[in-house]
């Protein structure tokens, strides 16, 4: 009985999943669709080759990604030392700094973001790709910071002592032990924060001004317009990347969960 | 071949207030084994550190054939290090596993071929180059990452409980593996354990430590069959101590300042009549261990801890017995905690 409950519950769990995917492809593949009807009349590429043809369509995407990207390896960058620190040491204040670093996710993003807003302009990154990309690192560094360090918590700095002993430097070890014992743990940080960035609406339109024109600008902009069609073929351009990358990185996404099974 | 000279070693972690190494001073030979035994705490782990340069003292020497070794950095300085665990690399195979130190000094491929063949063989292990650590056996993983500490051709060998998590058969037979191959190459080695009977399997000398001071440093046989100090004493196991002339069994081993006997539990007679050099008490425990029996005889108010060998008689507990102190086992210890 309670087999069949949770088999239930998760058949429920995918339709509720899959069912907005499945009709965006229907809205964005098909021109005529009315009720009562449960399949569109007519299916068309006429809406897609639109959206590709669109001037902005391809820049946003490629722009989109570029920041994310950028903003995955930066992140890493700026995580590993916290990280490190917070999962191998213990000392005083640890708590405090734990918090420190979980303020961007506590303030609300609109005060970040005017606040930035006003710094960027003054420094002249207000409108520029590299000020988007620093807006962006601040709702992704927690989350890095508290994949690595849990990631550094489960390292056995021995492995680091024994390959010291054996001759190899400290850059040496850092490269070819710590970050490949680690290489699962580093892709699902990376991850999050291409997710995150991937998805950022508010503070790309603050501190992008217009300028930096990302594929989440776009998709309010055409949610506004009101045309069903565009909305749903500009969802499944927004949905591509994120499950991309995802398949892309199922292994060490499954890996990092057993490294973690192992832990408990 | 190295000498290692340790000299007048201090340490105190911060935020503790008793130092973890007090003027530790020691010397270690060429090619020779030295056994460092103690409980937790006694500042085994953390002389292994100093040797490598994972931490500094705050003060004294630690010299390699005359040369201190203090300002040359840890990768540099010729200390290999075997842990309890293996910690083979898990992303690289046993043969790079192997050579990984070889490599970092910028070792053609076909010499680092060459010795992991060589190094598989001496530790019995041939043709599993290919294999990934976690396809070793713990017992495998260990000789593994032996060969890997010995392949650089080290200054010196240091073991931190490489066994203590194995089974006894593998434990033993490995015991066997690493003191042949370090005898083999002669080189210098130092091995942490707690366990007495390993330590004394193989080393050729052994230092007890208690509280970041050595207590006693001799050869195996001297410290089991004559400790020199209590302390050394009650670390190989003595636990009966008499004083006194006739002799009693002392209640606390060290409260007298007069002459202090000890005596192992195997030396120690249980019976049922009496004789010369025995007294009277009663079995509190008497149990059956195979290869011998072991008694707890209340004795004048305090517990003796004997051993016989098989065959022996088994007791009943309360039963009326003799304990006999034959006196060519007694042996005399110094009344303090060092020497």
């Amino acid at each position: 009985m309670k087999h069949f409950v949770t088999s239930k519950f998760r058949y429920i769990l995918y339709l509720v999943l899959v069912a907005p995917l499945l009709l965006f492809i229907a809205y964005a593949f098909s021109t005529r669709w009315f009720f009562p009807q449960p399949f569109p009349i007519e299916w068309t590429m006429e809406t897609f080759q639109h959206v590709f043809h669109d001037s902005q369509t391809i820049p946003s995407l490629a722009q989109g990604l570029w920041i994310a990207s950028l903003v995955g390896l930066l992140s890493l960058i700026l995580a590993l030392p916290a990280a490190r620190v917070l999962g191998l040491r213990k000392f005083r204040g640890r708590q405090l700094v734990w918090l420190l670093f979980f303020l961007p996710t506590i303030i609300p993003p609109l005060s970040v973001g005017m606040g930035l807003n006003i710094l960027f302009l003054r420094v002249g990154l207000a409108g520029t790709i590299a000020g988007v990309v620093l807006a962006h690192i601040i709702p992704t560094l927690p989350y890095t910071i508290f994949t690595l360090s849990s990631a550094y918590a489960r390292f056995d700095e021995n492995y680091e002592f024994q390959a010291l002993a054996l001759g190899a430097s400290p850059w040496h070890i850092f490269l070819n032990v710590t970050l490949r014992m680690m290489t699962p743990s580093l892709v699902v940080a990376a991850l999050f924060a291409f997710l995150i960035s991937w998805s950022q609406y508010l503070l790309t339109l603050l501190i992008g001004g217009g300028q930096v024109i990302t594929l989440p600008i776009l998709l309010f902009s055409a949610a506004s317009g009101g045309n069903p069609s565009v909305i749903a073929t500009l969802s499944l351009l927004f949905i591509a990347p994120p499950v991309l990358v995802i398949a892309v990185t199922a292994r060490q996404l499954n890996q990092h969960g057993n490294q973690i099974r192992e832990q408990y | 071949m190295t000498t290692v000279n340790i000299i007048s070693l201090n340490k105190t972690y911060p935020n503790q207030s008793a130092p973890v190494l007090k003027d530790f001073s020691l010397s270690i030979h060429d090619g020779e084994m030295v056994a460092f035994l103690g409980p937790s705490g006694s500042g085994k782990s953390t002389l292994l550190k100093l040797i490598t340069g994972i931490e500094r003292p705050d003060s004294g020497d630690i010299q390699f054939d005359d040369s201190s070794i203090l300002n040359i950095d840890p990768n540099k300085r010729g200390a290999v290090l075997m842990f309890q665990k293996s910690y083979l690399f898990p992303f690289l195979n046993v043969e790079d596993n192997i050579g990984f130190g070889l490599k970092v000094q910028g070792a053609s491929s076909q010499i680092i071929h060459a010795e992991v063949k060589r190094m598989l063989n001496l530790i019995g292990l041939p043709g599993i180059e290919k294999r990934k650590s976690g396809q070793l056996s713990g017992g495998e993983g260990q000789r593994v990452a032996l060969a890997r500490a010995l392949v650089t051709n080290p200054k010196l060998l240091l073991l931190d409980e490489p066994l203590s998590s194995l089974d006894t058969e593998v434990r033993i037979n490995l015991q066997e593996v690493i003191r042949n191959i370090q005898r083999e190459l002669g080189v210098t080695t130092i091995f942490v354990t707690h366990d007495l009977g390993e330590a004394m399997a193989m080393s050729d000398r052994m230092a007890l430590l208690l509280n970041g001071e050595i207590v006693a440093l001799d050869t195996p046989e001297n410290l089991f069959h004559r400790p020199r100090s209590l302390a050394a004493a009650k670390f190989m196991g003595v636990s009966t101590f008499l004083s006194g002339d006739p002799l009693i069994v002392q209640k606390e081993a060290c409260s007298s300042s007069d002459k202090v006997f000890a005596i192992r539990p195997e030396h120690i007679r249980v019976q049922k009549d009496t004789c010369d050099q025995s007294m009277p008490g009663v079995v509190s425990d008497c149990v059956f261990r195979g290869e011998y029996v072991e008694y707890l005889v209340a004795v004048d108010g305090t517990h003796v801890r004997a051993r016989m060998s098989m065959p022996a008689p088994m007791f009943p507990h309360g039963a009326q017995v003799f304990v006999k102190f034959p006196r060519e086992h007694l042996f005399e210890v110094q009344n303090q905690e060092s020497a």
